[in-house]
């Protein structure tokens, strides 16, 4: 018994090992199967959602499909299928770690400790961590939320913030969206923390839209960027060229116009601050 | 691979203490929807094989409906489904009373009762008739039968495969944190979030699930010999 647990754990850890030597870069990969493999998600509308007519669509797919790919495709010049996979925040890193992603593609904060396992594209979002809750509850904002059971999304960053800033709140975490909303609705918890824009898509899609409301101040400062491996600064070039020719071009704003304008998916109006940002993140050409 | 590991994200920090809690709250769950089905298994395994139709009716229903449905529909049954179901009054004390562990728990009691039963109905039918037949002869009545003659049999025929049934329930209680238990998977991802290290989180979750079954398997080794039935079962080794 033991000798043959030795043996499979030698197996397993000489395969981990051997793996990196086939290991080519994301670059070359893309250019053998004219394919770039994205990590996304299927319930944060308008950022990466499944809409009625049963497509999978949104704000950052968009961004990959008419701003990165073409980037990378000139850079090839070959075409670039886009191939979409579901993946969530407690997946995303281990998807991109085994090169079953090549991109997250989603809602994924850029933060410190983030960094050190993944890079990442500049920011092409800006949001902050509200609640959702109820018309008329007492809940106005992270000050309010002491003793109360929040739900929050699992692995996110507003759940560590929760955790740090109000201990006594009762977290409660649910791996995706649909499961913390119906938690609310149901009654078993008295908010939902999200970050903002995410909670504005949630409620634009919801049965009873009036019935909510997203209340405080942003209680977290929530970059959004796409995450690749680390250390392949060729195509974390391509991708920032792809978003920054967007900004640059206006693509950027039509797409944000597309999602987030008054006939979006999730009316936000862009404000002048979070424009000039990302215009500012635009290098010379 | 561009991935750096570093394992000392498993003892800085809180990740020890999260890993213990959630160690604590996947024991907890998995021992009291272990009795539950353990409770329900015997019962409804025993009813599938008394000579009287309706009873064996209602535990074939009971055993088809709920081991033939995804655990995770489970899950969300008894934390979604159910609750709206109480009186006003009930539903507001569960909501501040961990709704999500109850209702785990439940779903993952009568999904592996429902499982444990057919472990158990294959023990009792491997029993010789003629030993039931034997024991109402010697004057005890059916329900006396099995009490004292037929599930006490059972139950010992059937150690190796509840065994297995049993990991497989202390496993399953990962399925727990759709529905927002924070139990140990719920607490490698947890440490995945703050270090964004999900390989060695990951790995941690898996030695400690690993160490777990692996005691609990040769825990019940020793049960099986304590109460072999000497002469009854024929044994190897």
């Amino acid at each position: 018994m033991k000798r043959i647990l030795a043996v499979v754990l030698a197996l397993a850890v000489a395969l981990s090992v051997a793996a990196p030597a086939f290991a080519e870069t994301t670059l070359e990969k893309i250019a053998r199967t004219g394919t770039l493999t994205i990590g996304t998600r299927t319930g944060s509308p308008p950022f990466a959602f499944v809409n009625k007519q049963n497509e999978w669509v949104g704000f950052s797919i968009d961004l990959v499909e008419q701003a990165i790919a073409p980037a990378i495709a000139k850079k090839l010049g070959k075409p670039v299928k886009v191939e979409k996979k579901e993946s969530t925040p407690p997946t995303r890193i281990p998807l991109l770690s085994s090169n079953a992603v090549d991109l997250i593609a989603g809602t994924m904060t850029d933060t410190r400790p983030r960094r050190e396992s993944v890079d990442f594209s500049v920011t092409f979002f800006v949001t902050g961590a509200q609640f959702l809750v109820k018309k008329g509850s007492p809940i106005k904002g992270i000050e309010t939320i002491a003793g109360r059971r929040i739900a929050a999304q699992q692995g996110s960053t507003n759940a560590r913030i929760i955790r740090e800033r109000v201990p006594t709140a009762q977290l409660r975490e649910f791996p995706d969206q649909p499961a913390a909303f119906q938690a609310l609705v149901q009654g078993q918890v008295d908010a939902f923390t999200n970050d903002g824009i995410q909670l504005y898509g949630l409620r634009a899609k919801a049965p009873n839209a009036a019935d909510w409301e997203i209340v405080g101040d942003f209680y977290s400062y929530e970059p959004y960027g796409m995450a690749m491996r680390k250390n392949e600064s060729d195509f974390r070039h391509l991708v920032n060229v792809g978003l920054m020719e967007a900004i640059e071009s206006g693509k950027y704003f039509e797409l944000y116009e597309k999602w987030f304008g008054p006939r979006g998916e999730a009316p936000y109006p862009l404000t002048p601050e979070n424009k000039r940002f990302l215009i500012l993140q635009v290098v010379p050409k | 691979m561009g991935y750096q590991f570093d394992w000392s994200i498993l003892w800085s920090g809180q990740s020890g203490g999260w890993l213990l809690q959630g160690l604590l709250t996947t024991l907890g769950i998995s021992a009291l929807a272990w009795l539950l089905a353990a409770v329900l298994g015997i019962l409804s395994g025993a009813l599938r094989t008394v000579p009287w139709k309706p009873l064996r009716a209602a535990a074939t229903l009971y055993v088809e409906f709920f081991r033939n449905v995804p655990l995770l529909v489970w899950m969300f049954f008894w934390y979604f489904g159910v609750p709206p179901l109480l009186p006003a009054g009930a539903r507001r004390w569960l909501f501040d009373h961990h709704p999500e562990f109850w209702a785990g728990m439940v779903a993952l009691g009568v999904y592996h009762g429902a499982r444990m039963s057919e472990v158990i109905r294959s023990g009792i039918q491997s029993i010789p008739k003629t030993q039931f037949e034997a024991a109402v002869a010697m004057g005890l009545t059916t329900f006396q039968a099995y009490r004292l003659i037929i599930v006490p049999i059972a139950l010992r025929l059937i150690v190796p495969p509840v065994t297995s049934e049993s990991l497989n329930l202390l496993k399953n209680s990962s399925v727990a944190l759709t529905i927002s238990v924070a139990e140990l998977t719920f607490q490698t991802r947890q440490i995945e979030t703050y270090t964004a290290k999900a390989i060695e989180a990951l790995t941690a979750g898996t030695v400690i699930y690993l160490a777990l079954c692996v005691g609990i398997a040769s825990i019940m080794a020793r049960v099986e010999r304590r109460f072999a039935i000497p002469g009854l079962i024929a044994r190897g080794g």
